[in-house]
């Protein structure tokens, strides 16, 4: 059946069998990008443009189909316009729903050079704030402004703009459900889709905390730049960006907080660090130091910046309380960075910290779940860095069926507390950074993420 | 690469679904017919350990990929393929025929008692034996079905080319979830 496995594309040219458009994020933008920015023709029209706003990815999967074989993947340019005339947002909504970013922006890299970004966004079905979350995802590749004007030497706030306006280029595929290869990994590659990308399914779980390691570590790199935040529009990082190379200059705090990330990004929640006044007498200039920095963005869908910087010592203190049945284990950093820098009600800390002791407290009465979630990380054999992270990733999966469903004391106690995560690593000295702080940070993560159930088990018995 | 010199665009790829392997490339090469393009080299049943394929075998990413013949014993100069035991039938996508089976092994070093596991993997392809007889007579049977191809990848860590979420990610993922739940009063 020779006519059905040749491949056509868009109708013009034909690919032999067995070959794919699976392009490097490198190809992606050197190639394909770079000549659509400078009009230069594409020999095999492969990537179409599509209007975002008009077409929803189901049938961006039909206009972006390659040939007739079965595609994981498609790929599409889109024009980014801004949203608003003043404004530097992208609109991403369509009829049905909106993309809405996710994550922080990744480097792109070739040989060595940075060439670009890459966003994360993920599809919402309906109208914000009430959209419902679906498994489609979209890289979008933006090029650096600064590397296809050379010549001409933007600034930070140029940049900032010019990235929301011209061409990108996108893939978009289908988030899979990781849960069902927990079982057994070696199934999982024989029920992969056709044995073509099965072998990543192994690696995910192989490579977990190297991914995140790798991340960490570009974040890291990047924390000079950005301010350790999520490069988006934000005035914040903007005025940071032009000065931040004095690490614990312009800091008030004492040397022990006086750590880069400190001293860059002061754009901390509040209420984030009303959670330590109650026990620890440190934060008392953290919060003088930070008030007067308070700066709401109210940009939910394009503010993911980190509230940085509870210095590990304090959230170690008051969280060990309650997390470490075991004063061995090492998953009392409760760091996570994350979540959007949403409005907030001033008596959610205090009232967190009420639900907070109710949980000692049930952890102290022996709550058998509690105990039951946190065993793997009791467990001697557990070693993260052997290899088995099986063990692991689950209790990092469990969240996302677990939070979208009842955790119904505010997170964002647990997630400000943790909110030094990827701070913690990187207030050590760059250079001597031992994985140790990185495996913390695994660790933390996945603790975070677990002892949210005790939370929700708590509030749900006892109030 | 072999004969064909394929030229095609950056970011094309031979990413050949298990149908394609057989259909395609198995079944051509065992009915004689030529192949096009002939990417796949024969590397008949030359012992070669799995690290010495590269400049041997077709190339692609972290995977290789070349013609063998069946056999019962797969043993390398440095140890063998040993049989998982776990097999997975290669059906057509339009007619839900079963064309052909795909068998897992994995490399192991030194001899049978004390060899060391790695994380060498190899999904051998060959075809079924329905389709071997259903238009072939028995005297070509034989010959029809001693061909395989072998695909071999070494398990490690991920080459992150974007098509999947990182660990990272998801956790994101899981945070803007949070981010939308209000505390109760």
């Amino acid at each position: 059946m020779p006519e059905s496995m040749s491949i056509s594309v868009n109708g013009q040219s034909q690919v032999p069998p067995g070959f794919r458009f699976h392009p490097t994020e490198e190809e992606l933008l050197q190639y394909y990008l770079r000549k659509k920015v400078s009009y230069e023709k594409i020999d095999l029209d492969v990537i179409r443009d599509v209007d975002l706003n008009k077409l929803e990815p189901w049938d961006i999967q039909e206009k972006c189909k390659i040939g007739t074989t079965p595609q994981n993947d498609w790929y599409f340019f889109s024009h980014k316009d801004k949203k608003y005339p003043t404004g530097t947002r992208t609109n991403r909504a369509t009829a049905a729903g909106f993309w809405k970013a996710t994550g922080r922006d990744k480097v792109i890299y070739s040989n060595g050079k940075r060439i670009g970004m890459r966003k994360t966004l993920v599809f919402y079905k309906g109208r914000a704030p009430h959209g419902q979350k679906s498994d489609w995802i979209m890289h979008e590749y933006r090029l650096d402004d600064n590397t296809t004007n050379d010549a001409n030497i933007v600034s930070n706030v140029m940049g900032d703009a010019a990235q929301e306006e011209g061409w990108v280029v996108c893939r978009i595929f289908k988030k899979k459900n990781h849960l069902k290869t927990l079982d057994s990994p070696l199934t999982s590659s024989i029920s992969g889709d056709g044995g073509r990308r099965s072998h990543h399914h192994h690696h995910l779980f192989d490579s977990c905390d190297e991914g995140a390691l790798e991340q960490i570590l570009q974040q890291m790199g990047r924390g000079g730049g950005s301010g350790g935040c999520k490069e988006e529009i934000n005035n914040y990082d903007q005025s940071n960006n032009n000065n931040n190379n004095n690490y614990g200059g312009s800091s008030s705090l004492t040397t022990r907080y006086a750590r880069p990330f400190d001293t860059i990004n002061n754009n901390v929640d509040s209420r984030f660090l009303k959670l330590p006044s109650l026990e620890s007498p440190k934060s008392t200039s953290m919060d003088h130091n930070n008030n007067n920095n308070n700066n709401d963005n109210d940009d939910s869908n394009e503010n993911n910046g980190y509230h940085p910087i509870i210095p590990v010592e304090m959230v170690t203190e008051n969280e060990g309380s309650f997390t470490c049945d075991n004063p061995n284990n090492m998953f009392h950093h409760h760091h996570l960075g994350g979540g959007g820098g949403g409005s907030s009600d001033g008596g959610g800390g205090l009232t967190n910290w009420v639900a907070l002791d109710r949980l000692v407290a049930s952890q102290l009465n022996g709550q058998t779940e509690a105990s039951r979630q946190l065993s793997c990380f009791n467990d001697p054999t557990m070693g993260y860095g052997t290899g088995n992270h099986d063990l692991l990733f689950p209790s990092v999966r469990s969240t996302s069926s677990l939070t979208s469903s009842s955790a119904s004391i505010n997170p964002r106690a647990v997630i400000s507390a943790g909110a030094g995560a990827y701070i913690s690593p990187g207030a050590q000295d760059y250079t001597t950074t031992s994985e140790i702080d990185l495996w913390n940070f695994a660790r933390s993560t996945s603790s975070l993420l677990s002892s949210s159930e005790p939370l929700c088990h708590v509030s749900n018995t006892s109030v | 690469m072999g004969d064909n010199n394929v030229n095609l665009p950056p970011g094309f790829r031979f990413y050949p679904t298990d149908e394609e392997l057989v259909v395609h490339f198995l079944h051509r090469k065992a009915a004689l017919l030529p192949c096009h393009p002939d990417v796949i080299p024969d590397l008949d049943l030359y012992p070669y350990d799995p690290w010495e394929l590269d400049g041997r075998a077709l190339a692609e990413g972290n995977q290789w990929y070349y013609y063998s013949r069946r056999t019962q014993s797969r043993v390398t100069e440095n140890g063998y393929w040993k049989a998982t035991g776990m097999e997975e039938p290669v059906m057509t996508s339009s007619t839900n025929k079963r064309v052909g089976i795909k068998k897992y092994f994995v490399f192991h070093l030194g001899e049978s008692p004390s060899a060391i596991k790695t994380n060498w993997i190899m999904q051998e392809y060959c075809l079924s034996d329905y389709s071997a007889s259903s238009s072939r007579s028995s005297k070509r049977k034989s010959d029809y079905s001693k061909w395989v191809i072998c695909r071999v990848y070494e398990r490690n860590g991920d080459d992150d080319d974007g098509t999947e979420l990182s660990c990272l990610d998801e956790v994101f993922l899981s945070l803007d979830d949070l981010d939308e739940i209000s505390l109760p009063n």
